[in-house]
């Protein structure tokens, strides 16, 4: 059924939209065989009242809220706003991206081209508060009558009021920041950006932002060094855990460098993956130490968790993050700093923050993907490729490819080692965002990881099913590499919300296990069918 | 030499419209440096078959950098001249949308060899029409580029209006603005039309007043009342356009070269690396807990910042 939601709705009462099972996309096979998904629900009714529950029924800024109470209170909440709208077109406060948002406010044609590229819009049936221009236009409409004072006439109908306020800050976060959509468009207008900068305006005028990324984010990461609550010492630990389960997987004896002074570079990690998936820093080790190439680690606060949440959402955040990165660099001597396998983390460092590192500060900062395929070209270790004889297929970290154009070398290690690749369709720039970027694979309170499961990740369901299509059946045993951290969360609780590895055995794990997998002299496989 | 109140407007629209268009180029291209927000493919990275980056270099600062400017005149001028991602991706909009801008076009051709016509008649002697085959050249052509661009921008115009408000998707995030910018089009379009398939069919008179503005002298031809509406309503589009959005001819270069093409590394001693310390002394003003007042990006950035949060958001 055809949405017909209008861009002024924002503005009135009661939920935004409902989202129906028989509008959402169709999976392919097994998913399209009846119960194989579970249902949406309903938000419990004290979320109602603590939460902003009125877009769709989802929570993802989950910070309580006092509504305003009287016409004072209401209109004390949008000029707070305005303020910080204010702030953001003035170049002293927002010379981050002052000149792609006003060509972006000013440009749009309205003509809809950029639409179908996004895989919330389409997975969700087309509902219209998730359409790429939908939230922009809610912006525009408010930039043009309330900051410059033109008519709707110009700027077209729009109410800002407390609904309109919480809920444009709630629909900030029902977009990926893939930036798939901005591909399409004839302009050239950055919509994905658009969403960041709402986020940003609620951010850094008032501290509004969704609580994993803000508080158990980029503050966590600031004052204990690292969003996952890893402290240095807990670090060092685990690293120490790192070289015995690598001693008793492989027989090998790896000392891990940490903070070795004069290295080559400085390998930084998702610290997640310490937490998570510790066969893939111990899959790092093993190629480095095996190849012989000079890395090391840092301990120093910050310097051992590569994320950088600020890039979701909020420019100091991310400069501050950026800047302790590259200090921690220096303090051991390093040429560069290496990213391991995090797709926003490399963005963040590499691309984003390129511009608020300078003089001392600019430490030059790389993918760990050249490096990778180099040990293959190279012939450094020696491979089997027959190791790895199983159906595998990419996934294409948004942040690392469209939006770093770091492309081929991952998928060169995959054509040289694993003989029976198949890419997934579309891929490489073109890819779909894997629905838990900007932020999404973390939030994971109240009903969030619901709509991410059933709207945002659903795209990613459908291509890897498709991408097996051949090979689904359950007595085959298939993997999904994933070289980012983010993806790997977003992609594990949909593998478990959909049971994927019970229901079609397809797994998932980074591209280094599957070079160490490939060893010649490894006599068990590094690879292990378990879902985690 | 006296000029008439209606060349002397002619002449005042014109100027308008360059300098406001200049205007926004500077405007643009005066803004401070930004964060990178690069999207590739990015059609001058010699890797761009692929999309890649200098990124998929081992210690990339240390290779020479390649720029394929060919294939980004290429990637531009597709755009540009055939509007390609509209018809990748919204292809029954392209139908309208492309024989409006190629009518555009062909208008903007027709205005220049008007121009080159007057030139010619204004300094050479050499009458447009008549047999030299210089003449001839011009003659044709704007009879081409005159008649074609009227005929494929009035209908490209009834169409991209009649698109905008059919297509719910186009019309819900329409404004009254889009609409009435399209009719404004459309009014000098079909004023156009008319001048020229009732009174002016081989652009005689067309070329009699460009050739009477280029040499600045009043003997502009007798002008109906139809001609003269659509002069003065042409004028004003002139004027207008650089104030409204239809002036995305300017920003979209800027969307492209200065944002989504933009991939230049902040290399050490590097002109980037110049622009970055200069932002990184503004000042910042943001109201959140984690902000402290008074301080620039750069001292914000490194100084120990408090760590509040806030626990809840009220009025
Ligand atoms: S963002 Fe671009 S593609 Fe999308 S509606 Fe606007 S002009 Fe068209
Ligand atoms: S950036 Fe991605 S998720 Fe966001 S609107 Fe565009 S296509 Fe959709």
């Amino acid at each position: 059924m055809k949405d017909k939601t209008r861009i002024e709705d924002i503005g009135k009462k009661g939920q935004m939209v409902k989202l129906r099972e028989e509008d959402l996309m169709e999976l392919p096979y097994p998913y399209n065989q009846p119960d194989m998904e579970p249902k949406f629900t309903e938000p419990k009714d004290e979320w109602r009242e603590r939460y902003v529950t009125d877009l769709d029924g989802y929570i993802a800024i989950n910070i309580p809220v006092k509504r305003p109470e009287t016409k004072e209170e209401e209109e004390r909440m949008v000029r707070r706003f305005l303020e910080g709208f204010k702030r953001l077109l003035t170049k002293n406060d927002h010379w981050t991206f002052l000149q792609p948002l006003l060509l972006t406010l000013e440009y749009c044609a309205k003509c809809q081209a950029c639409a179908d590229a996004c895989p919330i819009y389409l997975a969700s049936g087309k509902k219209e508060i998730y359409r790429p221009t939908y939230r922009v236009e809610v912006l525009r409409r408010i930039y043009k009558k309330y900051i410059k004072g033109k008519s709707d006439f110009v700027s077209g109908k729009i109410d800002l009021n407390w609904d309109t306020l919480a809920k444009l800050a709630e629909v900030s976060w029902r977009c990926t920041l893939c930036r798939r959509c901005e591909q399409r468009c004839p302009i050239g207008i950055n919509n994905g950006l658009i969403t960041r900068e709402i986020r940003l305006l609620f951010a850094q005028e008032m501290g509004f932002a969704n609580k994993e990324v803000h508080e158990l984010g980029t503050v966590q990461h600031l004052k204990v060094g690292s969003s996952t609550a890893l402290t240095p010492d807990g670090f060092k630990d685990i690293v120490e855990f790192m070289e015995e389960e690598i001693e008793e997987k492989t027989g090998k004896k790896i000392k891990i460098p940490v903070d070795e002074k004069g290295a080559d570079f400085l390998l930084i990690h998702n610290a997640g993956e310490y937490l998570s998936w510790p066969e893939n820093p111990a899959a790092f080790a093993i190629l480095f130490e095996e190849a012989g190439i000079s890395y090391t680690l840092s301990s120093e606060l910050v310097g051992y968790d590569g994320v950088n949440y600020g890039v979701w959402y909020d420019d100091m955040q991310l400069a501050r993050i950026a800047l302790k990165h590259t200090e921690a660099a220096r303090k051991l001597d390093c040429n560069s700093i290496v990213v391991g396998e995090c797709g926003h983390a490399h963005k963040a460092i590499a691309v984003i923050a390129d511009r608020v590192v300078a003089d001392e500060t600019n430490v030059y900062r790389q993918s760990c993907m050249p490096i990778l395929w180099d040990i293959v070209k190279k012939k450094k270790i020696n491979f089997d490729p027959e190791k790895n004889d199983f159906p595998v297929t990419l996934h294409d970290p948004c942040n690392m490819v469209r939006l770093m154009g770091v492309v081929e070398p991952q998928r060169k290690v995959l054509r040289a080692l694993c003989p029976q690749f198949r890419e997934m369709s579309p891929n490489g720039v073109y890819n779909y965002c894997c629905g838990g970027g900007s932020g999404f694979a973390i939030m994971q309170s109240m009903n969030f990881p619901e709509w991410r499961n059933k709207v945002s990740t659903r795209m990613k369901l459908k291509q890897t099913m498709d991408a097996f299509k051949d090979c689904i059946d359950p007595s085959i045993n298939k993997m999904l590499c994933a070289p980012c951290s983010n993806c790997k969360g977003a992609i594990r609780d949909m593998f478990s919300y959909y049971q994927v590895p019970q229901k079609t055995s397809t797994y998932y794990t980074g591209l280094v296990e599957f070079m160490v997998n490939a060893m010649v002299d490894l006599e068990e496989p590094y690879i292990e069918w378990e879902f985690h | 030499m006296v000029v008439s109140l209606l060349q002397l407007s002619s002449y005042v629209a014109f100027a308008i419209f360059i300098v406001a268009v200049l205007a926004k180029w500077r405007q643009w291209s005066s803004m401070p440096i930004h964060l990178r927000w690069e999207l590739y493919p990015v059609p001058h990275e010699p890797e761009h078959e692929h999309g890649g980056s200098y990124f998929e270099e081992f210690n990339f600062w240390e290779k020479h950098r390649e720029k394929n400017h060919l294939n980004e005149m290429k990637e531009l001028f597709t755009e540009l001249l055939f509007i390609k991602r509209v018809f990748d991706f919204k292809r029954q909009f392209w139908f309208t949308t492309y024989p409006f801008h190629l009518g555009i076009y062909l208008i903007l051709a027709w205005f220049a060899l008007l121009f080159v016509g007057g030139l010619t008649q204004a300094y050479t002697g050499i009458a447009i029409p008549s047999a030299h085959p210089w003449a001839q050249l011009i003659y044709y052509l704007t009879l081409l580029t005159g008649s074609l661009g009227i005929i494929l921008g009035t209908l490209g115009c009834i169409g991209v209006l009649l698109y905008r408000l059919s297509e719910e998707d186009m019309r819900k995030y329409s404004a009254g603005l889009d609409y009435f910018n399209l009719i404004f089009i459309l009014v000098v379009y079909v004023l156009g039309a008319i001048s020229w398939l009732s009174f002016d069919r081989t652009f005689t008179t067309a070329q009699a007043y460009m050739t009477a503005m280029v040499s600045f002298s009043s003997a502009i031809p007798q002008l109906n009342n139809i001609i003269l509406a659509h002069v003065i309503l042409l004028e004003l589009l002139w004027i207008y356009i650089p104030f409204t959005k239809m002036s995305h001819f300017v920003g979209k270069y800027f969307t492209y070269h200065k944002v989504l093409w933009e991939d230049e590394p902040n290399l050490r001693g590097s002109e980037v690396e110049k622009k970055v310390r200069e932002v990184l002394g503004y000042k910042v003003t943001w109201q959140a807990p984690h902000f402290t007042a008074g301080r620039t990006w750069a001292e914000e950035a490194t100084k120990p910042s408090k760590v509040d949060v806030i626990e809840r958001w009220e009025p």
